[in-house]
């Protein structure tokens, strides 16, 4: 197999891992706000709920997350396994990079000083307001550097998707590896992720130039 | 004063499972060794020479982990037997197996054996390949009352294969024809997964080694097997291309056990591995 073969075979895959990648940004970033929110707010069993959301993804391996929310429906209730499996992926991947955002984004509201709270309200502007005009930009600006650090972590993270057969690009390139007992195809599959990673770090790089007109 | 009390109980904690874990470490040194008598001499330091056997451990019947937790199989007995035989302390080793041979590579094993194919592309590699010792044929299973009766009625379906075995690598390349009717061939990291995804409905048949399957169908109700031959294929044993000589004793070690009949009398205890198959028996 030559290594052009090599290569168009595992850009098939990466089309399956840019889904992954795409769709759990996706849904997680947002997600991961409405947790911090809750987590929060002054309800303390609403607080106490996102709590426990966080600490129990951020306290278990997302690997098994992907068995439970693949197969556990399965084992517990006879509900047929997804053939689409990029549905329970998908699922598992934000739920659980929605606990990592939710503690980026709180680190990144918490340290708002409370004077511009201050200074919003004598100025007559509502909380909802302050939130979205003032403080939102600020910690969007200042939480960027650790966010584009989970995109990075993720984008190799997708390569777990494999635990619940999911066909992307290593697990193609793993395919290829063993009927032609060759390292090439993980030699390719290592350039794949590093170029991926280059591109999402130029990207997150120019946001936050574009971003710092928020900076203090 | 709380605090206090709580740093005391806290550091009294780490402590204790700092020496907790230090004294489980001096006694076994990694999970993967078994029941070896003295297993806290290091490998390859006191005379009695260690033979680490790679195993895939979920493929039962050749190798698996039994009920009591230690590792068992057809080819985990005849290796123990092996070692046995010549002296040597006998250990298993899990592999990975879509990557058993770079862990070959790698001396994390002493050779790969566990219902493993002999493929072209391993003695290409350089791999030395001990002589075949079963004759295997692939088939496919099915759930009972799916109405699949050959593989003709599987076009346009999904089939599960464990990824890094010979029939992932039949359906790339000899069977490539029948693999491209079906909608879908799904790599799975161990069969039990590939057996997971055909009872859970998420593929309608399992590509897989005939005494693998009967091994499942006889443990598991539902499932039947087509009884079609898609690929005959033989059983190796997978050495560094370095150790011929080492392949050598492993070989005269079997030929020894068969003409005492150990070797006929491990294989009368699975049921599921056809005596007509094993090649050294004939």
């Amino acid at each position: 197999m030559t290594l052009m073969t090599i290569i168009t075979k595992m850009a098939v895959g990466l089309e399956k891992t840019c889904a992954i990648f795409f769709l759990t940004l996706l849904f997680a970033i947002p997600l991961g706000m409405i947790v911090a929110l809750l987590r929060g707010s002054k309800i303390k069993i609403v607080s106490w709920i996102a709590k426990a959301y966080i600490s129990v993804l951020r306290g278990t391996p997302l690997m098994l997350q992907l068995i439970a929310v693949t197969y556990g429906p399965y084992y517990l209730f006879g509900i047929s396994i997804s053939r689409n499996k990029l549905i329970p992926v998908v699922i598992a991947f934000a739920i659980n990079y929605a606990a990592y955002f939710a503690e980026i984004y709180r680190s990144g509201i918490e340290s708002m000083p409370v004077g511009q709270y201050e200074a919003a309200q004598v100025l007559g502007y509502s909380r909802i307001q302050t939130f979205f005009k003032i403080i939102l930009p600020q910690v969007i600006r200042r939480i960027l550097p650790s966010v584009t650090n989970e995109i990075v972590t993720l984008v190799k993270d997708t390569s777990m998707a494999f635990t619940v057969s999911y066909q992307e690009m290593f697990t193609i390139g793993k395919q290829i590896a063993n009927s032609q007992t060759s390292f090439v195809p993980f030699i390719v599959a290592g350039v794949f992720y590093y170029v991926f990673n280059a591109i999402v770090g130029f990207v997150m790089g120019r946001v936050e130039k574009r971003m710092n007109y928020y900076k203090m | 004063m709380k605090k206090r009390i709580i740093a005391l109980v806290l550091a009294t904690l780490i402590a204790a499972l700092t020496f907790g874990l230090a004294g489980c470490g001096s006694k076994t040194d990694d999970g993967n060794t078994t029941a070896a008598p003295d297993a806290s001499t290091p490998a390859g330091t006191t005379e009695t020479k260690t033979f680490t056997m790679g195993i895939d451990p979920e493929y039962p019947p050749f190798s698996y982990l039994g009920k009591d937790g230690e590792y068992t199989g057809f080819d985990v007995e005849v290796c123990k037997a092996v070692c046995d035989k010549l002296g040597w302390e006998f250990k298993v080793f899990a592999v990975n197996w879509d990557e058993k041979l770079v862990q070959l590579d790698s001396n994390e094993c002493d050779c790969v054996w566990s219902g493993m194919t002999i493929l072209d592309s391993m003695k290409e590699a350089g791999y030395v390949i001990s002589r075949p010792y079963f004759d295997n044929e692939q088939v496919l299973l099915v759930k009972e009352g799916s109405g699949f009766a050959s593989s003709k009625d599987l076009a346009g379906k999904a089939v599960a294969v464990q990824l890094g075995t010979s029939g992932e690598s039949l359906l790339n390349e000899d069977l490539k024809d029948l693999a491209d009717t079906f909608s879908e061939v799904v790599t799975c990291d161990s069969f039990l997964k590939c057996f997971t995804e055909l009872e859970g409905n998420a593929v309608d048949a399992v590509f897989v080694d005939r005494p693998v399957a009967d091994s499942y169908v006889a443990e598991h109700e539902g499932f039947v097997i087509i009884d079609e031959d898609l690929g005959a294929e033989q059983y190796g044993i997978a050495f560094r291309s370095g150790d011929r000589a080492l392949c050598a004793e492993v070989e005269g070690a079997i030929d020894a056990l068969v003409a005492d009949g150990t070797y006929a009398k491990i294989a009368a205890k699975y049921e599921d591995i056809d005596a007509g198959n094993l090649l050294f028996l004939k």
